[in-house]
């Protein structure tokens, strides 16, 4: 055998479509890997672990002369036995999964639409709140003696001397990156200049004559989507905002999943680490374009992100925070300079991280706290932040407790049969005639109401994908209005009588939302018995979680319910409060604030007394672990009903269904008698 | 009891196919009425145990595995399985009847999430297993010292995260080190995990749900004893 052919033998011709990427991938690679080096994102939340069943691909049989490809299903591995069982209980129809499959021979490949990862939504609009303009760098003029003999001072110290003489400034240092500018910058400005000084302490930069102009950066790093917005840190206005998808995600989508990476892989916490800052750069450099700024102009950032993307940024291996007791490398707020983890803005700009609380209350957190001030108030509020990770505060002035509550990614669209996260194409609004049964609803991208037999007249755009967080939500408390489904989440046998979209697989009922004609798939779009159940035990946990920090706090109710996050925005308070994700509050009470973490870190940037606030309330608040709680697991039990199933929703008087007592004492069985009483 | 019967005027196969009503409806006082009328009528307690509750928890088990039945319904079934249990298991161990089998279970070291593997720990029990509950954050001693103390046929190892789900691996490498591995039947579940990953790490299978992991634990049990094969 020549070396030719065996090379050609270890490698593989593959084709993506409908992308047309193509290339040789090793024999033996993993097909979502090898998608990926071709340049293809496939869909994935669990990150390969043939969990989320969303990188379905389909493998095109026989010869493609087209793309000189012989192309058969032998081609991979064969099935796992994972794909088996989605295979026969579920509807694969001969699809793989591809992180299940290894590259044996040459592929064709159609990935379906909803496979394809796409570019998200983004939600966090900068919010308009008001706030006190008080940095922590100011620009200061100041004229200088010129040098002369006999005078042996350097430059730097007589620039310091008239920093105190004028300014009233102590023990100033000058940062090592300013001091090749002093010199030129003195002469050019004819001995006059204006410095930029951090926190009345270090002298950052030293320009010209006389200049006006303050910039700064503040950045939220979500697992899902990396924020940045730039500012005008003498007027507080947002000059510009800047988002993309974290690119991280490609490693991991949820946080565990990148710890396992950053631990697992040799190169993994390094590439995690460059992946964030490349993409942090590429930010900055966007918004100060966009802004009519160069990147030098930025002298403050400040950033905030939960523990795990809080260590990644400073080249922490999180592996610690991979399990109990969730130990921090540093909980302390940190003052640093940006060029330290790789930030190309002006070379001596600083940068400041916001205290962590807990291994898993981060720094996001402690800036949604910043933003609302629940430590400020009497009312009792409750901030819940939806996400992978649901972060929960609760309090007041008094005391202000905290926990995080293990919700799972279903909010997100995972484990949920048409799940998707919020992206075009996504279904974000649905509403339930309680008597036709019949759905409309709301896709992302498209501002109409979409409704049966609307299939011509609506645009190809509008076709839906799958259902997002908000959706999935709002769909199942539409179920339960209509009489749908019940308080246990089961689907009520009857209600197949009264429409053809509920019908049963075997003895579990499903929904069917979006007709073929109206799917971009050209499949139904449908709700499963599952699904529900997915979303009790989420919303359960939020619930149980947030009613153990009650129980601590001594209260019955809560006074104001914020919901923060980008899936905060989406969510219908009374659709959240039907399903019994947050406890009863008056409905005006419950408020949607979007990317409260970006507004934090944009205040900590603005005003530095809010650093040393949070910095304050990072060992003030209480950080209650949940899990530990003995009533946990009572508590989450009980919150698995829609709404719930004891506490009362006064709020909801005349919109929750009559509790219905059709079962006199004894429970509806569900499963009729196998024999008959005499 | 319900009002309207009167269990003592029912035929004995009848009274059996009561209990299993009542179970899946989560009534312990009926269900522990029952199983009294049952005894007194001088079936064994074997016979009430396995032709009564346990295939009372068999219905149960199957429609939680399909979603009819859900977490707060399993846990009321699983309650009055146990207040059937209560009466019997004493008289189970005087008449030396034949044992189902005792499994250690626990969620492994790292990771604190209780719930799931608490519902598989009454599923079992409610299967007529006797279940060594150990907790959350359970190292690998802690597993090897109540395997020699229980002598389980089964061991039970859950993990919630993708980062502690590795751990279940050291601890199977610990009970090969140690000659328990052929002793046991090794059982691995979570919502991370998956039957690539319990293959890999020697586990004997993994659990999609508490259904199935009570349907593999008796499947496996009857081949251990050759039973099946």
């Amino acid at each position: 055998m020549t070396d030719h052919s065996r090379h050609e033998e270890e490698h593989c011709q593959i084709a993506l479509m409908p992308s047309g990427r193509r290339g040789k991938v090793q024999r033996g690679t993993n097909l979502l890997k090898a998608a990926q080096e071709l340049g293809v994102e496939l869909e994935s939340i669990c990150g390969g672990r043939q969990t989320c069943l969303k990188c379905q691909v389909i493998v095109e049989e026989g010869n493609f002369p087209k793309h000189a490809i012989t192309s058969a299903a032998t081609h991979l591995t064969p099935p796992t036995a994972r794909e088996l069982e989605f295979g026969m209980n579920e509807r694969l129809e001969g699809r793989r999964l591809a992180c299940a499959a290894e590259v044996l021979g040459d592929l064709l490949i159609t990935v379906p639409e909803e496979s394809q990862a796409r570019k998200q939504i983004i939600a966090k609009a900068a919010s308009d709140r008001v706030i006190e303009i008080d940095p922590a760098v100011n620009q200061m003029y100041v004229e200088v003696v010129p040098p002369e003999l006999g005078d042996s001072r350097g430059d730097w110290e007589r620039l310091a001397q008239a920093l105190e003489a004028e300014w009233g400034l102590h023990d100033l240092t000058i940062d090592i990156k300013a001091v090749p500018t002093l010199q030129p910058a003195l002469r050019e400005g004819d001995f006059a200049v204006t410095v930029t000084v951090w926190q009345g302490k270090e002298v950052l930069r030293v320009q010209p004559g006389y200049h006006e102009g303050l910039y700064g950066l503040a950045v939220d790093i979500g697992s899902t989507t990396v924020a940045a917005h730039l500012c005008d840190l003498r007027t507080g206005a947002v000059l510009a905002t800047e988002a993309s998808m974290n690119p991280q995600v490609r490693y991991g989508e949820d946080l565990m999943s990148r710890v396992s990476y950053a631990t697992r892989e040799a190169q993994g916490l390094s590439r995690l680490n460059k992946a964030v800052v490349r993409t942090l750069n590429e930010l900055a450099e966007k918004a100060a374009a966009s802004a009519g700024l160069a990147l030098e102009d930025i002298i403050d950032t400040v950033i905030v992100g939960n523990p795990v993307m809080h260590h990644i940024l400073l080249g922490i291996n999180p592996v610690e925070l991979g399990g109990a007791p969730f130990a921090l490398a540093v909980d302390s707020a940190l003052d640093l300079k940006a060029r330290d983890i790789g930030l190309a803005l002006h070379p001596a700009a600083r940068l400041h991280l916001l205290p962590l609380i807990a291994g898993h209350v981060g720094a996001d957190n402690m800036a949604v706290q910043i933003a609302e001030m629940p430590s400020e108030q009497d009312e009792i509020q409750l901030i819940v932040d939806v996400g992978t990770n649901a972060e929960i505060v609760l309090g007041n002035r008094q005391q202000v407790l905290v926990a995080s509550s293990p919700t799972g990614p279903a909010f997100e669209g995972a484990q949920i049969t048409h799940g998707q996260r919020a992206a075009p194409g996504a279904i974000e609004r649905v509403r339930i005639d309680p008597v036709t049964l019949d759905p409309r609803f709301k896709v992302i991208g498209y501002d109409e109401w979409i409704e049966p037999g609307d299939g011509s007249t609506i645009p190809g755009t509008a076709k839906a994908t799958g259902i997002c967080g908000s959706g999935i939500i709002e769909v199942i408390v539409e179920l339960f209005l209509a009489g749908v489904i019940d308080s246990g989440g089961l689907f009520v046998e009857s209600a197949r009588e009264r429409t053809p979209r509920v019908h049963y697989l075997g003895r579990t009922g499903e929904y069917i939302l979006v007709d073929a004609e109206l799917s971009a798939t050209g499949a139904p779009i449908v709700v499963t018995q599952n699904d529900i159940r997915s979303i009790q035990l989420a919303k359960a946990a939020l619930y149980a979680g947030t009613k153990l920090l009650m129980n601590h706090r001594g209260v019955q109710k809560v006074d104001r319910v914020v919901l923060a996050g980008a899936f905060g925005t989406y969510i219908s308070p009374l659709h959240a409060m039907i399903l019994g994700l947050i406890p009863d509050c008056a409905l005006d009470r419950v408020s949607a604030v979007g990317n409260a973490a970006g507004d934090g870190a944009r205040f900590a940037l603005l005003n530095k007394g809010l650093r040393l606030k949070a910095a304050e309330l990072a060992r003030w608040v209480q950080h209650i672990s949940t899990p530990l709680e003995a009533s946990f697991q009572d508590e989450f039990v009980a919150a698995l009903n829609i709404p719930h199933s004891r506490d009362s929703f006064p709020s909801l008087a005349g919109i929750l269904p009559e509790a219905r007592d059709d079962h006199q004492g004894r429970r509806q069985r569900a499963r009729p008698r196998q024999w008959a009483r005499t | 009891m319900s009002e309207d019967i009167d269990i003592t005027q029912m035929q004995t196969p009848e009274i059996l196919e009561l209990i299993q009503d009542d179970l899946y409806d989560g009534l312990a006082a009926e269900v522990v009425a029952s199983v009294n009328e049952l005894l007194k009528r001088g079936l064994t307690p074997y016979d009430v145990l396995t032709k009564g509750l346990v295939a009372g928890m068999d219905v149960v088990g199957v429609d939680f595995r399909d979603g009819v039945l859900f977490v707060p319904e399993v846990l009321m079934a699983a309650k009055a399985m146990k207040a059937g249990m209560e009466i019997l298991r004493p008289l189970l161990a005087e008449t030396g009847a034949p044992q189902i089998g005792t499994m250690v279970i626990g969620t492994v070291k790292g990771d604190i999430h209780d719930i799931g593997k608490n519902l598989v720990a009454m599923m079992m029990e409610g299967a007529g297993f006797n279940v060594i509950n150990l907790g959350i954050n359970v190292d690998a001693d802690t597993f090897i010292k109540a395997i020699h103390e229980h002598q389980p046929s089964i061991l039970g190892m859950s993990a919630l995260l993708t980062t502690t789900m590795p751990y279940m691996g050291v601890v199977i490498n610990t009970l090969v080190e140690q000659g328990l591995r052929d002793k046991l039947i090794v059982l691995v579940g979570g919502a991370p995990l998956n039957e690539a990953f319990a293959e890999e790490i020697g586990a004997d299978s993994y659990c999609r749900d508490a259904a199935v992991a009570v349907e593999k634990a008796k499947k496996l049990v009857a081949i251990k004893r050759g039973e099946l094969t």
